[in-house]
């Protein structure tokens, strides 16, 4: 099957998907959305897509994402302000520290099991939390955030408005390609074994402990280009990008979609921060109480998130009579 | 290190104080966790709960009134929880056990804050229990003048009384026989024929009781304000892993572990910030299972 190369097969969801966000700048408005919300939402893509990795394909439930978003963040804002307004060589460096983190994070909480897993990487975000607001206050600016920064260059081109979105959502295109294409290959393959039966995939004489770390490493990497275009998008960092509440959003992001799926994490970051930008005027304050009830209701009822309910309608209504 | 015999003395009464709100939260927790198996991420919420309901009939009623009635509701509270939600997640994987929990912890937490409002809720201290104890009237080794805030024992106090009973109900009755053998292997209790869903429902109503007692006593000390329960969560989390999942034992140790530790710390601000962290880590690396865990739970 992989050898069949079929490339409207396989690169259908990924079409689908550019199809759809570079034409965002033409209908997003019509719904509500303001210029630049969608430039988030295709970053806030990124990171759950590499969530997704972690998360739907191995099974292993990450609360503490955000530190590497954060620390991406932040490194890539020191960079702009102190190196060069390039913003090339920032997220570089930004990504290559979010990923060395990763690897010593990943080496100490993988080797427990998944609820284990889940309080200790909360624990390590939440201590790089408390680092950014004591000891690194220097660099963070603490409280205030992180300002002060250039306006961001692509080189000789300035990153504002428009130019900043296509750039985010090319990434997001070619990182959707690449989760694909990780998806599809032998080593997606052993992720999501992981995440079958991890004991049967151990009595087969395959280190799974490798394949758990690259899934959480790629994910953390991803988690880090999103940090690093967040302060591309708007040059500030707050150290809320640390936080817990970081963390939960994505993960609120990935279930309300469909863990697993790539596409379903998409569709609840839009939703997400559709919700919480716009239908939230008419709510209030209260839109985290309805977005938590909405969760909730989805952990419950619907585990396979908006993807499941897609597919419940789709057989409902599409299936034929003999099908039955 | 240099320390006076007065300053150690504050140093350990300020670390028991400490330790006493965590032990309280994390018994909770450790309790839930290793009878039911689930890790509850509400549980910081259900102690908002316990506070805000606390504060509000303590500055109306008087606190007398709010001892009588927070840990009660807490434990009727948890009960419909483990009844509505917990209940139907003991078959599906853990993680979507976490996901519920912190669904309903961030719905707890929003609700309260349209209630009560984002800012700290003074907690009057009822006037037994205000003021401070001459420290060196009681212990003669003291050199001078030294006094610490009343309250702060009386949390003290509450968190040694409620430990041990929670350790004699375990140990000493047959229900507790029960709790404990159903810690140890839920799956052959019940092919003896013990009705186990029963015990859960009231060892979850238990663990949430007990959030209650530390709500009424903790929410003048924590603040009332609902970044609290999230706040206390991810140390007492910590707790639970360093006493090894489902110990008791190891939760108490741990938790006034942790409590010196942020205590004896408390005037290095960088190791202080990050202590218990770091404490995290090195158990971590050295006894995977925590300090007094079972060997092979959750290995």
């Amino acid at each position: 099957m992989l050898n069949q190369d079929n490339f409207w097969q396989h690169n259908k969801a990924v079409l689908l998907f550019a199809l759809v966000a570079l034409t965002m700048p033409l209908w997003f408005p019509i719904m509500g959305g303001y210029s630049g919300l969608d430039t988030k939402i295709m970053i806030f893509c990124i990171f759950v897509v590499g969530f997704d990795i972690l998360l739907g394909f191995t099974g292993y439930l990450s609360f503490g994402h955000a530190a590497f978003f954060g620390i991406s963040a932040y490194v890539t804002g020191i960079m702009l302000k102190s190196f060069s307004d390039n913003i090339i060589p920032a997220i570089l460096v930004a990504v290559l520290a979010a990923t060395v983190v990763a690897v010593i994070i990943g080496l100490l909480t993988l080797k427990r099991t998944g609820i284990y897993f889940s309080i200790l990487t909360l624990a390590f975000a939440e201590m790089f939390d408390s680092m950014a607001m004591s000891m690194l206050q220097k660099w963070t600016g603490g409280e205030n955030g992180l300002t002060g920064m250039p306006t961001p260059m692509l080189f000789n081109l300035k990153m504002q408005g428009d130019t900043v979105f296509y750039f985010v959502t090319f990434m997001a295109i070619f990182l959707f390609y690449m989760a694909k294409r990780i998806e599809r290959s032998p080593v997606g393959l052993m992720m999501k074994a992981i995440k079958c039966n991890q004991t049967r995939l151990e009595f087969t004489g395959i280190n799974a402990r490798k394949y758990k770390l690259l899934a959480f490493v790629i994910s953390a990497v991803y988690a880090a280009i999103a940090g690093a275009l967040m302060v591309v998008y708007e040059p500030f960092v707050g150290h809320e990008f640390l936080g817990w509440h970081q963390s939960g959003e994505v993960v609120i992001m990935s279930v309300i979609g469909g863990v697993g799926t790539l596409v379903g994490p998409m569709l609840g970051a839009g939703f997400m921060l559709y919700f919480e930008n716009v239908l939230s005027v008419d709510l209030g304050e209260q839109w985290l109480l309805v977005l938590g009830a909405i969760f909730m209701a989805v952990v419950v009822f619907m585990p396979g998130g908006f993807m499941e309910g897609i597919a419940r309608l789709k057989k409902r209504y599409f299936t034929t009579v003999d099908g039955e | 290190m240099d320390m006076t015999l007065n300053a150690f003395t504050l140093s350990i009464l300020t670390g028991l104080q400490l330790g006493s709100i965590y032990v309280l939260i994390a018994l909770g927790l450790t309790l839930i966790f290793g009878t039911l198996g689930v890790v509850n991420f509400a549980h910081g919420a259900l102690y908002l709960i316990a506070i805000y309901l606390a504060v509000s009939i303590n500055n109306a009623l008087g606190f007398g009134l709010a001892l009588i009635i927070v840990p009660p509701v807490l434990f009727i509270i948890g009960v419909l929880l483990e009844r509505g939600l917990i209940q139907r997640f003991y078959d599906r994987p853990h993680t979507d056990q976490i996901l519920v929990t912190f669904g309903l912890a961030i719905v707890l937490q929003e609700f309260l804050k349209w209630v009560f409002g984002a800012n700290n809720i003074p907690f009057t201290i009822p006037a037994w229990g205000n003021g401070i104890i001459f420290m060196h009237e009681y212990l003669p080794f003291l050199e001078g003048f030294v006094v610490y805030p009343k309250w702060r024992m009386i949390l003290v106090v509450v968190a040694i009384v409620t430990v041990s009973a929670v350790f004699a109900l375990l140990h000493l009755t047959r229900f507790g026989l029960v709790i404990r053998a159903g810690m140890r292997d839920a799956e052959m209790l019940q092919f003896l024929g013990v009705n186990i869903n029963r015990r859960f429902m009231v060892v979850f109503g238990l663990g949430a009781m007990i959030a209650g007692i530390a709500g009424v006593f903790g929410g003048p000390v924590t603040q009332v304000s609902p970044e609290v329960g999230m706040q206390l969560l991810v140390p007492s989390f910590l707790i639970v892993v360093i006493g090894g999942m489902g110990s008791l034992g190891g939760a108490v140790l741990a938790g006034i572990l942790i409590g010196m530790a942020q205590s004896f710390t408390a005037p290095y601000i960088y190791i202080n910030t990050i202590i218990i962290y770091l404490i995290t880590v090195i158990i971590l690396l050295v006894r995977p299972r925590g300090l007094l865990g079972a060997k092979g739970v959750f290995e």
